[in-house]
């Protein structure tokens, strides 16, 4: 099949496109570099001092600590979590497993504005509000739909024979898990890892509702600083998430595909 | 029998294995959204605690309130010209991209979706600067020699921000849809003598609705409930339903009224896709 | 169906005397419908048993089930004399060799031939051993590091055969093994897993829809359908003595015509009559085998006691070894088979033909009652 080579008129057009859709996220980077004191664009004049900023603030520094450490944990409780839950709605073909899936992947459905303000009210009864442990349970509401789904399509793609084919041979159902179901499903826990970590650290709507001045994440610590004033030490942070996301998502690329995963 | 792991497991197993998820569903999900619509129908009380009968008193005051009812009309209002302007920029990167091979097609995509994994408030912050007073856009069309409209803490900011931020779900809607395209259906309508132009809007886009309806729908939604766009780029000067749910909730610290409003998004949400599904299958 | 049927199922023996592998009313169903009914059937300890029939007609299951992959609704199967039917699949020993293969994908050939080897928990040099000679079994030598992604179909189906042989199962079983493999091949491998079932004197049961590999193969052929068994008996029995009409027709190409039993052992057909093996009265299926009817011109003679038709060559197929002919018998089509002799000697359409064939050759079915 030829695919049609697009006109002049429609590659410059698509080109300008392209640069108002990536416009915000490479100017975060010449930004970064600015010298001035104040936020202008063009700087005018050049310099790291946004970056030796960064480095020497400690509310940023420990609004990244928490994102991180929260990132971790969410991630591993998530993978935890929606295994068994993945493995029983797959090959345990009851009536109900559909509606179990649809029930667990609801919160996806739901907007953020709307699902923080529940959390917020029912955190508030539970006493759970600008806690460590309570933000780890709001991350997970928006994380394990996204674990639940990369991880059921994933154990999908395994074909059964292959899980009974180890049993014929000798391996208890346990044995069959860890020698033959884990080691496949090692791509798709990768890339729900990744998702879930990524998901969980630029989460910023719900954890607003439950952050304050005892506990902060490195997103809502960036709203506060830009809803004050368009501090130029965001556009520094900013950048280095940037190439943190990019990071992550080239390694889960090299360990299970991405563009694969996403595209057909 | 169980020879896989899953298969033939005992309840008990079952129950064991669900467990985890089912509570955090439970805390984290189910009781505080049906907490939230019990709420909508609870009085905020003057001392600043919540009353104990049902009341409708908050809907009533969202119905006949006039800035309410504006809250209303200006996000979906401001909706419906993002999602117009989301589909019309997008729809020439889609075609490019589907019409695009390999290596190239890969980067292309890649480039599209990657935005949509850094945070909300990153993507905000670059318009931010881009639309401000001091430098950015307004001062490059200056120097251009055109005068430049104010493009921050005002709706037009928004709309300009917030478009290019939900482009990606557009673009990777249509391309989605466009899967039904085939390149010899476009030379079919040339030997048939078409333009192609008339082979465009004759052949291509009719086919492509189905993506298009999609797209539209999925921005709709996520623009309805967008908070920190609206909140970072309008400065407080622009009222949508998230920004004044939020206000309300923090701020005035009114939960049954932010509980409404809420449930009002939902409302909202249930009618466009009854929208869409009317619409998808009038395609057919 | 005839009492021959009834008479073959269960094997060889004597009744109570049991198989190595004993399968006794083994059954399956999913609320009303029953893939598997009431099957018992009973296997010697070194015969290569074929399960045959149509899709859908319950053997794969029948085989999930003897490997417990499959839970029986109700019935019991019996291994040397003991239960297992409710013995978990990782604890029966049964080898099994999957229509896909089922090779782990993560693993190289070695480590998937050995994998059996190593839930039995024996020692490393005994396992790489055994690994080896098996892969020379099948002639795989060398390509122990390989993954299974990177060798072809014929050699992914060897791998599945070495890897469920070298833990010496009591039992092997094989289901549909070679329908994905091309023609050519499927010959090949079919003799090899035969020469190897024959020399490890490994007791098989082989699931197939291809007769003709059912009756090369195999020691017994257990013709099913719809979930039952319709004749257990040898290649030949299967083949010259069909216990029905479906039989008949499953295994190998037959001739098939309605006809009215006039006990006797004749019956009825357009107002002639023809000498049967068997007697039977009222309404009845004649069936002939297309290579033991002799056709010849129509030249008014007949040859003694043959039973004999005449019509017109409706068709002419030349497939190299064999012609057939489609000849018309008076609305309906008889299939004929002849050697080839020169296409010079063969007849041509709208020749006027005399189909002959011997009482012996003529199989009669009475209808159901």
């Amino acid at each position: 099949m030829e695919a049609r080579k697009s006109s002049l008129f429609m590659t410059a057009l698509v080109a300008v496109i392209f640069l108002y859709l990536l416009a915000p996220v490479i100017l975060v980077f010449p930004l970064s570099f600015s010298g001035d004191a104040v936020l202008a664009f063009p700087p005018s004049k050049w310099g790291v001092r946004w970056y030796t900023a960064l480095v020497a603030d400690p509310t940023i520094g420990k609004a990244f600590l928490v994102s991180l450490g929260l990132g971790v944990i969410v991630t591993l409780l998530s993978l935890l979590i929606a295994l068994p839950a993945a493995v029983v709605i797959v090959r345990l073909k009851t009536k109900g497993s559909g509606a179990l899936y649809n029930l667990f992947t609801a919160p996806l459905l739901l907007p953020t504005i709307v699902l923080g303000l529940a959390i917020l009210i029912a955190f508030a009864s539970f006493n759970l509000l600008a806690t460590f442990h309570g933000l780890v349970l709001a991350h997970l509401v928006v994380t394990l739909p996204y674990a639940l789904r990369v991880l059921a399509t994933a154990l999908g793609n395994l074909p059964l024979a292959v899980e009974e084919a180890a049993a014929t041979l000798g391996a208890s159902p346990l044995t069959v898990f860890r020698r033959v179901t884990l080691p496949l499903l090692k791509p798709g826990m990768v890339a729900a890892g990744a998702l879930c970590f990524l998901v969980s650290f630029d989460e910023v709507v719900i954890t607003l509702f439950l952050t304050g001045p005892r506990i902060t994440t490195l997103p809502v610590e960036l709203f506060h600083r830009v809803e004050m004033s368009a501090d130029p030490l965001v556009a520094s942070v900013s950048a280095l998430l940037i190439v943190l996301t990019l990071v992550v998502v080239l390694i889960v690329d090299r360990s299970a595909g991405l563009s694969r995963t996403f595209v057909r | 029998m169980n020879a896989v792991p899953g298969a033939g497991a005992s309840r008990r197993a079952v129950l064991a294995l669900l467990f985890p998820i089912m509570l955090v569903n439970l805390i984290g999900f189910i009781v505080p959204m049906l907490n939230l619509g019990l709420l909508s129908f609870k009085e905020a009380l003057t001392g600043g605690g919540i009353g104990e009968k049902f009341t409708l008193a908050n809907w009533v005051t969202l119905v006949t309130d006039d800035f309410n009812r504006e809250l209303l009309l200006n996000s979906v209002g401001v909706s419906l010209a993002i999602t117009v302007a989301a589909l019309v920029l997008s729809y020439p990167i889609a075609l490019y991209i589907q019409r695009a091979e390999g290596l190239w097609r890969s980067i292309l995509i890649v480039l599209v979706i990657s935005p949509l994994l850094t945070s909300a408030v990153v993507r905000t912050y670059g318009w931010v600067v881009i639309l401000s007073d001091q430098g950015g856009l307004p001062s490059l069309l200056n120097a251009i020699g055109l005068t430049a409209p104010r493009m921050i803490f005002n709706t037009t900011g928004v709309i300009v921000g917030l478009t290019e931020i939900l482009m990606p779900y557009m673009i990777v809607s249509l391309l989605a849809g466009f899967g039904r395209l085939d390149p010899r259906l476009e030379e079919a309508a040339a030997t048939l003598g078409a333009s192609p132009i008339q082979s465009f809007w004759r052949v291509v886009f009719p086919l492509t609705l189905p993506g298009v309806a999609l797209g539209c729908l999925l921005v709709f939604v996520l623009s309805v409930s967008s908070f920190i766009t609206p909140k970072l780029l309008g400065g407080g000067r622009v009222f949508l339903l998230a920004t004044e749910i939020y206000d309300q909730a923090i701020v005035t610290l009114n939960w049954p009224l932010a509980a409404t409003l809420s449930i009002l998004v939902l409302v909202l949400f249930g009618l466009v896709l009854v929208v869409y599904g009317r619409a998808v299958a009038a395609l057919d | 169906m005839s009492l021959d049927a009834i008479g073959s199922v269960g094997g060889s023996h004597a009744p109570g005397e049991a198989g190595y592998l004993s399968i006794e009313a083994l059954s399956k169903h999913h609320g009303a419908a029953r893939s598997v009914d009431s099957l018992s059937l009973s296997i010697e300890k070194g015969e290569l048993v074929a399960l045959l029939g149509p899709s859908g007609c319950g053997k794969t299951t029948t085989l999930r089930m003897i490997a417990g992959l499959t839970p029986a609704t109700s019935g019991r199967i019996l291994v040397a004399g003991n239960e297992v039917t409710a013995v978990p699949t990782h604890k029966r020993d049964m080898g099994l060799v999957f229509q896909s293969y089922a090779l782990f994908p993560h693993l190289t050939i070695a480590q998937n031939v050995a994998f059996g080897l190593e839930m039995r928990r024996l020692p490393r040099v005994e396992i790489r051993t055994r690994v080896a000679a098996a892969l020379e079994m099948v002639h795989l030598s060398g390509r122990e590091d390989r993954k299974p992604s990177q060798l072809s179909g014929g050699q992914q189906q060897r791998v599945a055969l070495a890897r469920a042989l070298v833990i010496k199962p009591s039992i092997l079983l094989l289901d549909e093994p070679l329908s994905n493999l091309d023609a050519k091949l499927r010959d090949e491998m079919r003799n090899e897993i035969r020469d190897i079932q024959t020399r490890l004197g490994i007791t098989a049961v082989f699931v197939t829809h291809d007769q003709v590999e059912a009756l090369a193969m195999c020691d017994k052929v257990a013709v099913m359908e719809a979930g039952r068994l319709s004749q257990v008996g040898t290649p030949e029995d299967v083949y010259e003595r069909p216990a029905n009409p479906f039989v008949a027709s499953f295994v190998g190409r037959i001739n098939r015509v309605a006809v009215e039993g006039r006990g006797n052992n004749a019956v009825a057909f357009q107002d002639q009559l023809f000498r049967t093996e068997h007697s039977v009265i009222g309404p009845a299926t004649m069936m002939v085998r297309p290579h033991r009817v002799a056709i010849g011109t129509d030249d008014g003679a007949r040859s003694g006691t043959a039973n004999s038709l005449r019509g017109h060559v409706v068709r002419v197929t030349y497939v190299g070894d064999l012609l057939q002919y489609d000849v018309d018998i008076g609305g309906t089509s008889f299939m004929v088979e002849a050697a080839t002799r020169g296409i010079a000697a063969a007849f041509r359409v709208r020749d006027a033909v005399r189909l002959e064939w011997q009482p012996a050759d003529t199989l009669v079915f009475g209808a159901a009652p």
